[in-house]
């Protein structure tokens, strides 16, 4: 216990995510944190201090009743990049940033269990998923201005959830605890308890916007399997061999085959 | 432009106004155009080949930029800075216009549909609407010329809602995608058939522009010049010939009169400078789009003219008619998972659903008059911030799940034709003034029976399509709760139709207007009726045919 009160601490220390660069700088900064010997310890979370069963809070999960943070902020009145901004320059997103330190960090944290790293695919926040969160919740557009009460309440209620349960900040637990609340909330289905379904569901739009800003880097476009965007000279191919082949067996599976458009080869 | 003797002005640089300049350029006249956006050059400012993930917001669309950061549109989309338009009590319309040179033809969807002599007649066959005062045959070679001009890909099918074109006329079509072949073959099983569909896409080249090369989003512009835009081929083109001159940022408030009714020229607003100018022309063509030509000719009084100008009819800001539209889609397990290969395409339907049901309308099987087509979407696209779908969990797993369901995601994308009604107009607010002091266009809407039973109608049939696929796409809407809001499909027509009588119609088929020889309209507000087939290819089609008729009027001295 001890020890693991110790590596919290050095962690809360360690995981200050690093902001006020936009991601456009993301190959600059992203060679700068590899080097950086402090993030990617805590981001891929080398938390090896043992815990005890009880020390997940499933006891305090049960008890807890369904709460929910009333923020006031203040709306965004910063103006957005206009109707004619110049699309060749490096676009500019002209309204501040809003994210504080702590929730960039924990924005962070979160970021990277949605999206670890996989082998030599980077985890989100690598690739400074954090970064388009924060422009996302800043921007002054009326979507994303919902987004933030939702984005920002679900972080609240966590770092709240995590005081309940374990008396620290969610940055501050142990991975099992961590993982003890993501448990809860992640699943938005049928069977999500009542006192987690307002939460589940916030979360989710903080794990879409999560997913889309990772899967929109190069890394994350690649990991998906894009392979368009790449002038082809000459008449579009079509799909592949092995493309055709599936959807042979796909049409043969739901009883189309007969009705197979023709194709030219 | 003291020193350009011009013969016709032409308000509007987009699809009508650039074709009308084309013709009558290269037929020798000297043409003056007015554009009330700035000047555009795609050959610099297009961002082909930008990814979302470079953009603010991951690309996603805003107030600022609808259809998305990189989308070609600049200062336009459903709102335009200091130019508001209202909406009466009860109604909403969404107006999207462009501000820039080349007006919408810089992003639109390049869907290139012929109307059909059916097209044409509707009201003899259904006593609904208007006739147009011509047939197929008069217009069918403007079809040829026009689809040649501009370069459109797709093949004659011999269905019976797409005439076909003259031989050696249409360009090949790209090859269709495993989606349209899947859906194809769902479809067929109902009896339902696909086909490639028509799009003012290169994919040979053509004068100075290059075949499509198969890489970037069309809706950025597209600065090769394979997918239509007059900025990249007819504005250059009329320039070429030295008998067109163009001003941007040049707002026409009104079209001016002499004591005897003939248009003199136009008054226009110098948005750099904010003072009014006057220009004096012998024709003046309006082609600033359907409800922006209305809202020049109801606020061109006189005393010879109270109720606005060409409007000796009444007609003119009436019969506003919209595509229907409808939106209906569902995760296709069977492609979950599938072979991952370049499906970029031409970057929009290479195959679509055509109107299937003529037959079924003429027996009166159906409880709708008009026909729909379905565009089709789903394929392993750029992702984009609406790319995580629905998912579940975190860690290494939900990753796994985003990448199962890449490219089986299936989207139909209804568009009906709309029948006109009483209650679908537009008029001149009588408060509401633009930045310039111009009194702003005041919508009023309202759907029918006929639009809300074919969506429904359009609901099922798209719900049986993905049932065949082995999809669920759960409890259908209601047909008022999924069709989309007038003026969102953006194919806004019918506000000066023409016809064969001055009492019900605001031009003849010229688009000459009746109570002004001199004064013609070029844009979707001449039509009749509105087809389901997305109007644009008919709106160059008519310009064309009617720039000609007008430069044959001139050189005999008629007008
Ligand atoms: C995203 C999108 C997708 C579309 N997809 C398709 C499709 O696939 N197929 C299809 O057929 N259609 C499509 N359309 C519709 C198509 O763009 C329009 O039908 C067509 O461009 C209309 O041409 P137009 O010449 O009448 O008007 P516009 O292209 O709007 O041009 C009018 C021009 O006039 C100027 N103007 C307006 N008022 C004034 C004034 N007072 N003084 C001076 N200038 C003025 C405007 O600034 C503008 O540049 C789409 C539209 C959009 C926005
Ligand atoms: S896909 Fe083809 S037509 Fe469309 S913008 Fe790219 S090159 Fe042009």
């Amino acid at each position: 216990m001890a020890k693991d009160q110790i590596n919290n601490a050095v962690d809360q220390q360690q995981i200050q995510y690093k902001s006020g660069m936009t991601r456009r700088d993301s190959l600059k900064l992203m060679m700068a944190l590899a080097a950086s010997t402090l993030l990617p310890a805590v981001l891929t979370g080398c938390d090896s201090a043992p815990v005890s069963k009880t020390d997940t809070g499933a006891e305090a999960a049960k008890t807890t009743s369904e709460h929910w943070p009333e923020l006031k902020l203040s709306p965004i009145t910063a103006t957005g990049y206009g109707k004619d901004p110049n699309l060749i320059l490096p676009p500019a997103s002209p309204w501040p940033l809003t994210l504080t330190q702590a929730q960039l960090t924990l924005v962070a944290v979160l970021a990277d269990i949605l999206v670890p790293r996989e082998g030599a695919v980077p985890s989100a926040s690598e690739v400074h998923v954090p970064a388009v969160v924060d422009e996302w919740v800043s921007a002054p557009y009326e979507r994303q201005q919902q987004d933030r009460v939702t984005i920002l309440s679900a972080l609240a209620w966590i770092d709240d959830e995590a005081q309940m349960r374990f008396s620290k900040t969610f940055v501050a637990l142990t991975k099992v605890q961590q993982k003890a609340i993501m448990d809860d909330i992640a699943f938005d289905t049928a069977e999500t308890p009542a006192q987690f379904k307002r939460i589940a569901s916030a979360f989710g739009r903080f794990r879409s916007l999560v997913l889309a800003a990772f899967f929109c880097t190069p890394e994350g476009t690649k990991d998906i399997g894009y392979v368009g965007n790449v002038p082809i000279g000459g008449d579009y191919p079509g799909p592949t061999k092995e493309a055709y082949a599936h959807l042979d067996k796909v049409l043969a599976d739901l009883g189309l085959t007969e009705y197979a458009y023709p194709i030219q080869t | 432009m003291k020193d350009f003797d011009f013969e016709v002005l032409v308000v509007g640089s987009g699809a009508g106004g650039s074709m009308a300049a084309y013709e009558l350029t290269k037929a020798g006249h000297k043409v003056l155009m007015l554009e009330a956006g700035r000047d555009y050059d795609p050959k610099t400012e297009t961002p082909m080949f930008k990814r979302n993930g470079e953009a603010p917001l991951m690309g996603a669309g805003t107030i600022d930029k609808d259809f998305g950061y990189y989308d070609a549109t600049v200062d336009g989309g459903w709102n335009v800075p200091n130019e508001p338009y209202t909406a009466a009590d009860g109604s909403e319309f969404l107006w999207w216009r462009a501000r820039m040179l080349g007006g919408r033809t810089n992003h639109w969807g390049r869907y290139s549909l012929r109307f059909s002599e059916h097209d044409f007649k509707g009201k003899s066959r259904d006593g609904l609407g208007a006739d147009w005062p011509f047939d197929y045959e008069d217009i069918a070679p403007w079809y040829d010329k026009t689809e040649a001009l501009v370069g459109v890909c797709g093949t004659n099918t011999g269905l019976d809602d797409m005439p076909p074109s003259s031989d050696g006329i249409l360009q090949p079509p790209p090859k269709p995608r495993i989606t349209e072949l899947l859906i194809a073959a769902a479809a067929k099983k109902l009896g339902i058939p696909l086909a490639p569909m028509h799009r003012a896409v290169l994919t040979r080249p053509l004068d100075n522009r290059a075949a499509c090369f198969y890489a970037t989003p069309c809706g950025h512009g597209c600065s090769i010049g394979a997918a239509f835009q007059t900025t990249t081929s007819l504005i250059p083109m009329a320039k070429a010939t030295g008998n067109l001159q163009v001003i941007t940022d040049a707002m026409v408030k009104s079209v001016d009169t002499d004591e005897n009714g003939k248009v003199t020229g136009v008054s226009y607003v110098d948005k750099k400078t904010s003072t009014v100018h006057q220009l004096k022309a012998k024709v003046v063509i309006l082609a600033a789009s359907a409800c922006e030509s209305a809202r020049l000719l109801l606020n061109s009084k006189s005393a010879r003219f109270p109720q606005g100008l060409a409007n000796s009819s009444g007609q003119v800001g009436k019969n506003l008619m919209d595509s229907t539209g409808a939106n209906i889609g569902a995760l296709v397990p069977a492609l979950q998972g599938r072979p991952i290969y370049n499906e970029d395409g031409h970057t929009a339907n290479h195959l679509f659903i055509p109107w299937w049901g003529h037959k079924a309308q003429e027996r009166k099987e159906l409880d709708f008059p008009r026909g729909y087509h379905f565009e089709i979407g789903g394929r392993f696209s750029e992702p984009n911030s609406g790319i995580a779908g629905y998912v579940q969990g975190y860690g290494p797993d939900l990753k796994r799940q985003v990448k199962q369901n890449y490219g089986a995601y299936i989207g139909f994308a209804l568009r009906g034709e709309m029948v006109p009604n009483e209650h679908c107009y537009m008029d001149i607010d009588p408060e509401v003034k633009d930045k310039w002091g111009i009194p702003v266009a005041r919508f009023h809407w309202k759907w029918s029976e006929h639009e809300l039973n074919q969506v429904a109608h359009g609901l099922k049939t798209a719900k049986a399509i993905f049932a065949e696929m082995g999809a669920d796409v759960g409890e259908l809407p209601t047909p008022e709760q999924a069709i989309l809001k007038g003026g969102e499909i953006i194919h806004e027509v019918g506000t000066t139709r023409m016809g064969a009588s001055p009492k019900d119609s605001v031009t003849n088929q010229w688009g000459q207007s009746w109570d002004c020889p001199n004064l013609f309209v070029m844009d979707g507000g001449v039509f009749a009726s509105n087809p389901h087939k997305n109007c644009t290819l008919t709106i160059m089609t008519l310009a064309m045919r009617n720039s000609s008729w007008l430069s044959a009027q001139l050189k005999q001295g008629a007008i």
